[in-house]
């Protein structure tokens, strides 16, 4: 089956289905769309690694480097939220998700196609507001946002605010696309437990984007509203309580931090058992692990405010509860580590991304327990250990998995094949300048260096000297990477169709796919089952003759 | 999608969809119109979580202030205005059963129907906006506001909260009120009295009106000092009242001189503003009208200085005109005593509450204007009904967020 769509049919593929860049802006196909994500996101990237870096120099020694303290707080800030806002939180689902998971479903696009554009043009909007807001003078609250300070600061907060409240609404119409998209257009003959693992990240993550992102716009709104007009509802001066800003944004933010991660995970789980050539160990134990963190992020909010004043019983609770997420994510690792276990395993440059990651979440979800206990936390709170912690987690889990994803998915939706030593050069060049870079702040930061601090005592220097060095390793790792797969894209080797011998439908998919993904409609195996695929010398992946389907999927539901 | 590319799909039969018979609006990657229905379905109800949730952080900020200062809630609520809300509620649940009497009608493709339901869905909506903009307008007048706009006058002697509207209705019920006067009063931009006026309409039927209108004029020197301190009666009364009533029960034949109001300057109040004294007979009530220099021109934003001797006195005065409930009006209204710290917080969350929920019912409107062109254009049929279910549930859920904002803002004690 899969050999016979491997041969050119007579669609075009999805970038040559309809020409001219009108075609590009009104398209309502969820590839194109997602190229688009794909292209604004990785734009964000560098400019939120642009100003990293600048952060990183201007620490490289105490007192003034290269910008003064004003400066520096905008750098900063700018640097946390487009990385959080722009890079992170759309990355998997919006760029990689868009563009995979129909495919992976068999469907012929999501459900809502022209909710989609509304979305990515929501994403534009709200990515120049913030780009105006740098323009206009910068902001210098921190990418929290924080009242009463973010009430009276003489940035340019309302930009940013709204760029927020625009970016949270792209989220949320992309998570009510994706949820839909899974309940309605799954095949004949695939129930929720044939799904993709990475579909059920997704699915997961969805549902945070829909019940969380409100209150988060709400919340901006107010914020923009307080800004404009002086509602007074977080001005304590007029009666109100910034607190209670605090309490509505972490509502959002934690589970904006399971947004992040969870589609990695998803795609951690797929490239873990494609190049270990071994079924996922625990497959429903994923699934299940993937819906609990999903819940259970709405009900530890309130360990970011141990310090703020909270009642002693809330901080007892959000601490217990905040434990009760280690399980879920240990299972998730376990689950890995078992998958690895005795493998074949393939070291493809996505499958360096699939390793480095284990390691750096194992590592930013311990960090993150220390976190959660009540007396540590008073200790560490503030410092670098958080930012190395979040980091870990942020970047080095879910930015190197959007990384890995990147590389795994990118022969099939761009048809082309990237330099797999330079990527395998850079992959460990990411995780060695993401290690350089992060685990001298973990050491600075439990010796009282304190978070977002321009100026510092002299024996913090070396810690912050080997993490500005570590940045630009990382920097310059992922700007290589840009470079050759901006190369292979314009001029790479065709790929094969399915060239890491997966097992998800979208490696049945023509490469590119066509407009609306498949010529005939794709066959149903059994999932993560590797016994029946065979590599060919030209590097492609087919089936054995005799391979028994498990069903067909000749329509949908 | 247009329908040359979807016919061109058709074409290659690639998905196997069979589009043969359907309505012209159904999708190309839909299977059929069922399953373009229950997709959208879904994902109207996806989107009506979200409408909840985004409302949510306002009804916590409401919980936490009301459990945090319920002094402020059971004080301030009485500047709404409890007729226009409950009308407006009527309208909106009128309006969301003619909305869902249009998916009623799309179903069973009754097009004049459907066009008739849109069309009051439309106007009710509307009309909810405009009493919504009269009460807006009313407490921007009365500086009612949120935040730091809060601004009605409070009498710095701590006295009652007055508003403009207070001031009108106050000297209304304590003093003219019971004769069916209406007030007004012009400021300087310093915020010292300019000009007032009476007029003194008739308090029962047979009861010829009386006082018609009184001025009271002051002028400043240089320094924005009042250099005519002394009351100058520049009001006279036309005709008198008929009959035998009084502020004190005296039986009064008709006559040119009862009742005189009598406007004066108060030089104890003075430069903060005039003092209005009102002549009830022979004896002065003092109905103290102060014009706070804050309160800005144009528009008499001035502060009733009435203490609540004066208000039960008068009060009593009315008793004789059988006006019980005028009276309990009275009382109630001037029994509040000053207003508490950040009273302003209860018309925040009011701004924010109804104005958000108010910029959801414009949407509506334009939702459903754009759904009545296309039922116009006659797209709606029993086999596409979609946008008009979908749009009903949206409107269903803005009213039902009205009849939760409803009682927890107008109708609390």
């Amino acid at each position: 089956m899969s050999s016979t769509t491997a041969t050119p049919g007579h669609e075009p593929n999805y970038f040559h289905a309809k020409k001219g860049i009108k075609n590009w802006l009104y398209t309502v196909d969820h590839k194109r769309i997602g190229l688009m994500y794909l292209f604004g996101i990785l734009g964000a990237l560098l400019l939120g690694g642009f100003f990293a870096l600048l952060v990183r120099i201007e620490l490289f020694a105490p007192g003034l480097t290269i910008v003064g303290k004003d400066r520096y707080n905008e750098f900063f800030t700018l640097h946390g939220a487009v990385m959080v806002f722009l890079v992170i939180v759309p990355g998997i689902p919006a760029a990689l998700g868009n563009i995979m998971l129909p495919i992976q479903l068999g469907a012929p696009d999501v459900a809502f196609p022209k909710l989609n554009l509304a979305s990515f043009y929501l994403w534009c909007v709200g990515a120049l507001l913030m780009v105006y807001s740098i323009a206009n003078g910068g902001v210098d609250t921190g990418w929290t946002f924080y009242t009463p300070y973010s009430l009276h600061s003489a940035g340019s907060v309302w930009p940013a605010v709204l760029g927020v409240f625009l970016l949270g609404f792209s989220s949320i119409f992309t998570g009510l696309n994706f949820i839909v998209t899974v309940h309605k257009f799954r095949p004949q003959g695939m129930g929720w437990f044939q799904m993709p693992l990475n579909v059920w990240a997704l699915y997961s993550t969805a549902v945070v984007q829909v019940l969380a992102t409100p209150v988060l716009g709400i919340t901006v709104l107010l914020l923009f509203v307080e800004r404009t007009l002086h509602i007074g509802i977080f001005d304590p001066t007029l009666g109100g309580d910034p607190v209670l800003f605090q309490h509505f944004f972490w509502f959002y933010s934690h589970p904006a931090v399971y947004i992040m991660i969870l589609p990695a995970m998803g795609v951690i789980s797929e490239l873990m058992t494609t190049f270990s050539r071994k079924p996922i160990f625990g497959y429903r134990f994923i699934a299940y692990s993937s819906i609990s963190l999903a819940l259970l992020s709405f009900l530890v909010w309130g360990h970011h405010m141990f310090v703020s004043g909270q009642s002693k019983l809330a901080t007892m609770v959000f601490s217990a509860l905040t434990f009760s997420v280690g399980i879920p994510s240990a299972i998730k690792v376990f689950n890995w580590a078992a998958t690895l276990y005795k493998g074949d395993i393939r070291l493809k440059s996505p499958m360096y991304y699939a390793l480095s990651f284990l390691l750096l979440f194992t590592i930013g979800g311990l960090t993150g327990l220390f976190l959660g206990i009540l007396s540590v936390d008073v200790h560490l709170h503030d410092t670098y250990f958080v930012v190395a912690h979040f980091h870990y987690v942020m970047m080095g889990s879910t930015l190197v998995a959007f990384l890995g994803g990147l590389h795994y998915w990118f022969p099939k939706f761009t048809g082309k094949m990237y330099n797999e030593g330079l990527a395998k050069l850079c992959a460990v060049g990411v995780f060695l300048g993401f290690n350089l870079t992060f685990l001298p702040q973990f050491i600075m930061g439990s010796r009282g260096m304190p978070r977002r601090y321009w100026d510092y005592d002299s024996e913090f220097q070396i810690f912050h000297q080997l993490s500005t060095i570590g940045a630009f390793v990382l920097g310059i790792s992922i700007f290589i990477q840009v470079i050759y797969l901006g190369i292979a894209f314009k001029s790479g080797k065709k790929a094969p169709q399915n060239p890491w011998g997966a097992t998800t439908l979208e490696w049945q998919a023509p490469t590119p796919p066509t407009e609306f993904n498949f010529e005939v409609p794709p066959t149903l195996y059994e999932l993560y089952n590797y016994d029946d695929l065979e590599e060919q010398p030209d590097g492609n992946w087919v089936r054995k003759p005799g391979s028994q389907p498990a069903s067909t999927s000749s329509a949908h539901h | 999608m247009s329908q040359s590319d979807k016919d061109k799909h058709d074409d290659h039969g690639g998905h196997g969809h069979g589009h043969a018979n359907q309505s012209r609006f159904i999708q190309h990657h839909y299977d059929d119109a069922q399953h373009q229905f229950d997709s959208g379905k879904l994902g109207i109800w996806l989107f009506l979580v979200q409408e909840v949730l985004f409302f949510s952080a306002l009804f916590v900020a409401y919980i936490l202030y009301r459990h945090h200062r319920p002094e402020i809630y059971s004080y301030a609520h009485h500047y709404l205005d409890v007729k226009m809300g409950a009308i407006n509620t009527a309208v909106l649940i009128f309006s969301s059963l003619t909305a869902a009497w249009a998916v009623r009608c799309a179903q069973l493709g009754q097009r004049k129907g459907l066009i008739l339901t849109l069309s009051i869905t439309i106007v009710c909506a509307v009309a909810f906006l405009v009493i919504k903009y009269q009460e807006y307008s009313h407490k921007i007048h009365e500086g009612i506001l949120f935040g730091e706009k809060f601004d009605p006058c409070v009498s710095s002697g701590g006295g009652p909260l007055v508003t403009k509207r207070n001031l009108c209705e106050g000297i209304k019920s304590s003093v003219v009120f019971d004769r069916g006067a209406t007030y007004s009063v012009a400021t300087q931009p310093t915020g010292c009295l300019d000009a007032a006026k009476i007029d003194h309409s008739p308090l029962q039927p047979g009861i010829q009106a009386t006082c018609k209108v009184a001025e009271v004029k002051f002028t400043r020197d240089a320094k924005g000092n009042k250099t005519d301190g002394a009351a100058r009666d520049i009001e006279r009364c036309e005709e008198g009242y008929v009959g035998g009533h009084g502020a004190h029960g005296e039986a009064k034949g008709k006559g040119p001189k009862f009742p005189c109001w009598t406007f004066s300057a108060n030089p104890n109040i003075c430069p903060t503003g005039p003092a209005v004294l009102v002549h009830y007979g022979d004896e002065a009530v003092h109905a103290g009208v102060e014009i706070r220099p804050t309160c800005d021109a144009p528009g008499p934003v001035v502060n009733k200085e009435v203490d609540a001797a004066t208000t039960l006195a008068m009060g009593k005065g009315g008793t004789t005109h059988e006006m019980p409930k005028t009276k309990h009006e009275l009382q109630h209204e001037f029994s509040m005593g000053p207003p508490p710290p950040h009273t302003n917080m209860f018309f925040s969350i009011y701004f924010a509450m109804t104005g958000l929920h108010g910029i959801h019912v414009l949407v509506g409107i334009l939702v459903f204007l754009w759904l009545l062109f296309r039922a116009v254009r006659g797209d709606f049929t029993p086999d596409y009904f979609g946008p008009i279910d979908y749009a009903a549930l949206y409107w269903h859920i803005v009213d039902l967020i009205w009849i939760f904002l409803f009682p927890l803002l107008y109708l609390i004690h």
